[in-house]
């Protein structure tokens, strides 16, 4: 048996990078890592393009609505709560009216909302990462884009072709 | 990367110019008639309702091209984006002469003619009030001709284009369209103040103008999205608009533009519901919680903000073209009604005149919009069936 690899692979630019995520969807490849130095819409819709044969959307659009509604009915317990404790007339109107509370209810919706899904982006994508992964270039945190697939090394020749055709300017192996 | 352009199918232009011209004529004869009936209240309520409906769209048209400029939306696939928004500017110089019908018709709108409006008499008095509309109307329509005359040249063209070797508009472009978007939120929140707020004179809101002016560039991206929908299905396989890119644009407008509304409407509502003064409530409590008023003036917040918020939330809903139309034509549908709405309470609180002279004369301001936009529209059609108007 073959020890495991990662197949270190460096392009220019987000099309070509994009070009070779769709290349490893050609080939079956889903167990890879892509970066890049900003984010690219190419290689976004590269990997969503796979994402969507047959894999799951991202996770993260459920936290994002769970805490809105968390915060939708922290609000509305919040507002019309403390008004029916303290029981305030103010100007002769219901002591629980809805339309100043409007605000705080949509804002509350959108604060909680938010924080959840950073929460839940961090959560998903295993961050903080503290030990770059392996295969991992300082580059493709400045001026390259980088996709690095981990395969048995038998078959790493197959995938160097591969991402060689998709346009990449370097192709190397690495211990996994 | 576009499926390359197979086939284009010619609209038929000539129909829809008798469809305007037929419309145009229902609406002429419809006024006349209604005159000669003694239905002058309901002619020039209806005759200002549509004056100021349909001169929105075509001036919220040209301040769309303007933004597209602004903010170097090269998005705009080759221009298509902004040939569609153009197309009505001939309609502002009807609209410039047309406006002098309520000249004619003041005694039947402006009730501070017959009642002084007191210390407000400054400002409300009939030279001053259609000598200043009238050159507002005026010079925005030399000014948005000149933008689109600009705007069509090859050197704009060229920009939109060709991102990498040029990077800004022409300089007439540069300094035109900034001009234009700071004389339209000037003067279109006169006109709502002249024409809309001060048929109840006793009521002001100060947000009323942004509310109005923005009102008129959402009808604008409305009509946008309507004739792109109906573009992308009527013009053939392969033609700019048959892109579901183009339509998400445009889906992402709408939906975006509504919420905007339904915020200034709620921001206006918030101060009036805190202030609980008489003066300002009476507005809104005729419209919106007193007979007959009420049934018709809640479909202006549903049509304008619920349904284009629930239809196009999704990104598939906007990349489809029957949603769009859908959601775009109730939208138009909602800022008539919501025109309708600001005018007609103010001067016939407890009667809702709706009927055929409501429905010929605003079937005659469409005629006549569709034979002003029918040019502009045919530009768009051929450049997006055209080579210049493929996309990447």
């Amino acid at each position: 048996m073959s020890a495991e690899i990662a197949v270190v692979s460096t392009f220019a630019n987000d099309g070509d990078c994009a070009r070779g995520i769709e290349a490893l969807h050609g080939a079956h490849v889903h167990d890879f890592s892509a970066y890049g130095p900003f984010p690219s819409e190419k290689v976004l819709e590269a990997t969503q393009e796979v994402r969507g044969q047959g894999h799951r959307h991202s996770p993260v659009r459920w936290f994002v609505l769970l805490g809105g509604i968390i915060g939708f009915i922290t609000a509305v317990v919040l507002t019309v709560g403390t008004s029916l404790e303290w029981n305030l007339n103010t100007g002769g109107r219901p002591v629980a009216s809805i339309p100043p509370y409007v605000p705080i209810m949509f804002e509350l919706m959108i604060l909680i909302g938010g924080i959840s899904g950073v929460l839940g982006f961090f959560l998903m994508s295993r961050l903080p990462v503290f030990e770059p992964e392996p295969g991992y270039r300082s580059r493709f945190g400045s001026d390259k884009f980088g996709l690095v697939v981990r395969c048995q090394e038998n078959e790493a020749q197959k995938f160097e072709t591969l991402l060689w055709d998709a346009g990449a300017e370097e192709v190397q192996r690495e211990a996994a | 990367m576009q499926p390359p352009y197979h086939h284009s199918i010619e609209p038929d232009w000539q129909r829809l110019n008798l469809i305007g011209g037929v419309l145009a004529a229902i609406g002429i004869v419809g006024f006349v008639v209604a005159l000669g009936l003694g239905e002058d209240d309901r002619v020039w309520q209806s005759y200002l309702v549509g004056l100021l409906f349909f001169t929105g769209v075509a001036q919220g048209g040209v301040l769309l091209a303007c933004g597209y400029y602004l903010a170097q939306g090269r998005w705009t696939r080759n221009a298509v984006h902004l040939r569609v928004a153009e197309a009505g500017w001939p309609f502002l110089f009807l609209s410039a002469v047309l406006f002098w019908g309520l000249f004619i018709g003041r005694d039947h709108i402006f009730p501070w003619i017959a009642h002084s409006p007191g210390k407000k008499a400054a400002w409300l008095n009939v030279p001053f009030l259609f000598s200043r509309d009238g050159i507002a109307l005026a010079l925005l329509a030399v000014l948005s001709a000149w933008f689109v005359r600009i705007s069509r040249d090859r050197a704009a063209l060229r920009w939109a284009t060709e991102p990498t070797t040029i990077e800004m508009p022409p300089v007439a472009i540069r300094r035109l369209a900034p001009l234009l978007c700071v004389l339209y939120i000037f003067l279109y929140t006169m006109l709502a103040i002249d024409l809309i707020m001060s048929l109840s004179p006793l009521w002001h809101s100060t947000l009323f103008g942004w509310w109005w002016f923005e009102m008129c560039f959402w009808s604008a991206i409305c009509a946008s999205a309507f004739v792109a929908a109906n573009f992308a299905s009527l013009l053939g396989a392969g033609n700019a608009f048959d892109n579901p890119i183009v339509l998400h644009d445009f889906g992402k407008l709408v939906f975006a533009f509504s919420i905007f509304w339904v915020y200034l409407s709620f921001a206006q509502y918030l101060v009036i519901w805190y202030g609980d003064l008489p003066t300002e409530t009476f507005f809104l409590l005729v419209r919106f919680w007193h007979a007959p008023w009420e049934a018709i003036a809640w479909l202006s917040p549903i049509l304008n903000w619920v349904v284009p918020f629930f239809f196009l939330m999704g990104v598939r809903p906007k990349k489809s073209k029957a949603m769009l139309r859908t959601a775009a034509l109730l939208g138009l549908i909602g800022v008539w009604i919501t025109d309708y709405i600001m005018v007609v309470p103010s001067l016939s609180p407890y009667k809702l005149p709706l009927g055929w002279v409501e429905l010929s004369i605003t079937a005659g301001f469409l005629g006549l919009y569709l034979l002003c936009v029918a040019p502009g529209l045919r530009l768009a059609a051929r450049m997006a069936t055209s080579g210049a108007g493929e996309i990447e």
